[in-house]
């Protein structure tokens, strides 16, 4: 069933794929180009979701990058059949509290569109109207980003936080962190 | 990394994806070919997007983020692990980009308040005569194609695939906050994609 | 229901009001301690990605606060906030971005307010006395979202001086997606003004600096002209100013929206004369920010809430009915 084929792929893009199920869907991927670009599209989605416009990829990139390897020697140097063990240690995620909050905010009906529409407070009647959700007004065409801008933002912002969330957030400016992944960010940020 | 004091509670955070790129390494590393592909496939919008800043002449860009991935491949038995794939790709691309720029002696383009207004009206109107306009104009109807998908879907597709791209949340925790079981939000996220890409189609082809 | 039952029924309310108003209370004395106390202390920040050593130094003089935070390891970047201003060294880019500080320095203004209606939009709860931490005797308080659009707080916080020595911020989940930990705390008597001044040098660095002086702008109603048609519920806005850019004699509009606890800042600038950006998220630790643009102009939601959340802000930004949005020419701006 390509379906299923094609879940496996969303659920390894999204590292969600058990590593058993990995090696069959790799060897499927070697061999079918179509599921490779669906793949790829995948990814394209997520990325147009989080960063909306500016530029991609040109399609003939991954087929280039694999040409120009293909020239290249095999992998030399540090490899193991063990795999990355010892000195990977990734943190388990540990839930905090045992019975969401959220989940009563999605049950209402109306609250599963608040993922995208947030209800207004109608206590904030004077400056607020329930408006229906509306598609991006703008055509963009990328332009360079303004990521200093973004810090002074950041910084102005920050007076007017609590002092705890203040100290917060300008720790974050403080902290470099280059592999936001979800992010089309880059402020300030050394190699 | 920091060490942890028993008793103390864990502040971990999830590392789906992270885990995912990490046994992509491996396998590659093992020389299986196919798993650096799909770490290209998956990241190769990133660094396009990060060389085409960095870099004065847009143009460039595709060349230079073929050459950003072949160094990583290059250097792919170096990697330990000991930080995100991505973290470690995005440095491998910053140098890239960097070492084209000095080698054609032009500044880095770091800070956009370098810029007079007449170089960015330059670099805006090279953008515009790009060896590839249909790059820029392309990318502009995906992203509409993909919010008007997006705005179509049922209300429960929708809410799994943004939960899982924007804010970044485990298939656990989306099923938590869905109240639903893991494999329906596996599936609810497929079926969404599912109907992103067939709107994609037309335009990819 | 009997007599007894409704007596019961009333106690275990009131108790538990009790408690909302402690935790409260509890949260109120963490702000005064860090915002009024001479300390200066090392703690790590993490986010899951990697963790990071900073020290911070905080100075009260003469009413007024001065503090210093400074990365130890990895970015060896530093903040410094000074009488007029807060001064960001970015060594690893060799800038130093020059921001004037919004408040005036004064500690009163300083301490937030949460106010009855906190309880609306947050569950408020404190643990029982016992809780160790760093040899200290803590509480923890939590502070929970009461829907998906903000985040949620656990705080581990000094019984004798409500300083926070662990917070963890969480999203919707009840999953931290921040971590401060402090691994040593000196509060002091008093700390010498040097210790404050920055240990980065700065020379040959670029000082990204805003225009001291504005064009005056035309008058503008108090929200600046501009709203957002979508917030979640227990926002509202505390203030409205306007935000100097580097290289531009037109100011951004600064709003900002609070619900006691988290705050979000939308700011509203002129757009490139080379045409419209594309809208961008971006992240840094537990704040977001969403960049749209909107009428020719760009349109920022930053905040300490999750994407989505300034996501659906930013893109629901209007200019107010009736209000000529400014052409973005310093001509106008000569009155």
């Amino acid at each position: 069933m390509t379906d299923q084929i094609r879940e496996q792929l969303s659920a390894l893009l999204d590292g969600e794929l058990p590593r058993d199920e990995m090696g069959l869907l790799m060897r499927r991927l070697d061999k079918d180009p179509e599921l490779r670009r669906t793949f790829g599209n995948y990814a394209l989605i997520g990325e147009t979701l989080r960063a909306p416009g500016g530029r991609i990829a040109a399609p003939s990139l991954a087929a280039r990058v694999s040409a120009a390897i293909g020239e290249a020697p095999a992998i030399v140097g540090k490899t193991s059949t063990a795999g990355p063990a010892a000195t990977v240690e990734l943190p388990q995620h540990v839930a905090l509290w045992k019975r969401p909050i959220v989940r009563t905010a999605l049950a209402a009906s109306a609250a599963v569109t608040a993922v995208l529409l947030i209800r207004p407070d109608v206590t904030q009647v004077a400056q607020l109207e329930v408006t229906p959700a509306s598609s991006f007004a703008m055509s963009a065409s990328p332009t360079p980003a303004q990521s200093q801008r973004l810090a002074g933002y950041l910084v102005a912002h920050s007076q007017f936080s609590t002092p705890m969330v203040r100290r917060n957030l300008l720790s974050s400016l403080l902290a470099a962190d280059p592999g936001i992944t979800r992010v089309s960010y880059e402020m300030g940020q050394a190699p | 990394m920091k060490s942890r004091e028993p008793g103390d509670e864990d502040a971990g955070l999830p590392a789906g994806t992270e885990q995912s790129d990490l046994e992509l390494v491996r396998r590659a590393q093992q020389n299986e070919r196919g798993a650096f592909d799909l770490l290209v496939l998956k990241y190769q919008h990133k660094v396009i997007k990060l060389v085409a800043r960095l870099l004065r002449d847009p143009t460039e860009a595709e060349d230079v983020a073929q050459e950003a991935f072949v160094k990583a491949y290059r250097a792919l038995g170096s990697f330990r692990g000991d930080s995100a794939f991505y973290t470690w790709l995005y440095r491998i691309a910053v140098n890239t980009a960097r070492n084209s720029i000095a080698s054609r002696q032009r500044r880095p383009l770091d800070y956009e308040v370098e810029l007079s207004e007449s170089e960015q009206n330059n670099v805006a109107a090279r953008l515009k005569h790009d060896d590839t306009p249909e790059a820029t104009v392309l990318s502009e109807e995906i992203r509409q194609t993909v919010n008007e998908a997006i705005e179509l879907l049922p209300e429960d597709l929708r809410t799994a695939i943004v939960l899982r791209e924007i804010e970044g949340l485990s298939y656990e925790e989306i099923a938590t906050a869905m109240d639903c079981p893991v494999g329906t939000v596996r599936s609810r996220i497929f079926r969404a994609r599912e109907a992103i890409d067939r709107a994609l189609k037309p335009l990819l082809d | 229901m009997s007599r007894a039952a409704v007596c019961v029924a009333a106690c275990l309310l009131a108790f538990s009001a009790r408690a909302e108003d402690d935790a409260r209370a509890w949260i109120e004395r963490m702000s005064e301690s860090l915002a009024t106390r001479n300390y200066d202390g090392l703690f790590t920040h993490s986010t899951g990605r990697q963790a990071e050593t900073m020290r911070i130094v905080h100075r009260v003089d003469n009413g007024k606060s001065f503090e210093r935070l400074v990365s130890l390891d990895g970015s060896g970047r530093e903040i410094v906030r000074t009488r007029e201003e807060v001064h960001a060294y970015l060594p690893d880019r060799r800038v130093v971005i020059v921001e004037p500080r919004g408040d005036d320095g004064s500690l009163l203004k300083s301490l937030p307010t949460p106010g009855p209606a906190l309880d609306r939009n947050y569950q408020l709860a404190v643990g029982p006395k016992g809780g160790r931490l760093l040899g200290r005797e803590v509480r923890v308080i939590d502070v929970r979202p009461k829907d998906i659009y903000r985040y949620g707080y656990r705080l581990w916080l000094d019984e004798d001086t409500a300083m926070p020595l662990q917070s963890i911020v969480t999203n919707g989940i009840g999953n931290p997606i921040e971590v401060i930990r402090f691994t040593q705390l000196q509060m002091k008597d008093r700390i010498p003004a040097h210790d404050i001044e920055p240990t980065v040098d700065a020379t040959g660095f670029q000082w990204i600096r805003t225009g001291r002086k504005l064009a005056a702008m035309p008058q503008l109603p108090s929200n600046g002209g501009w709203r957002p048609l979508r917030l979640p519920p227990g926002f509202r806005l505390v203030a409205s100013r306007l935000q100097p850019i580097p290289g531009s004699p037109m100011p951004a509009q600064h709003l900002i929206f609070s619900d006691g606890i988290a705050a979000i800042s939308i700011f509203i600038e002129p757009g490139a004369q080379t045409g419209p950006r594309p809208p961008e998220t971006s992240s840094m630790g537990s704040a977001n920010a969403y960049s749209t643009s909107v009428h020719g102009h760009v349109v920022t939601a930053i905040g300490e809430v999750p994407a989505a959340t300034v996501r659906e802000i930013a893109n629901s930004v209007v200019p107010v009915e009736g209000f000529e949005v400014p052409a973005d020419s310093p001509a106008s701006s000569a009155r």
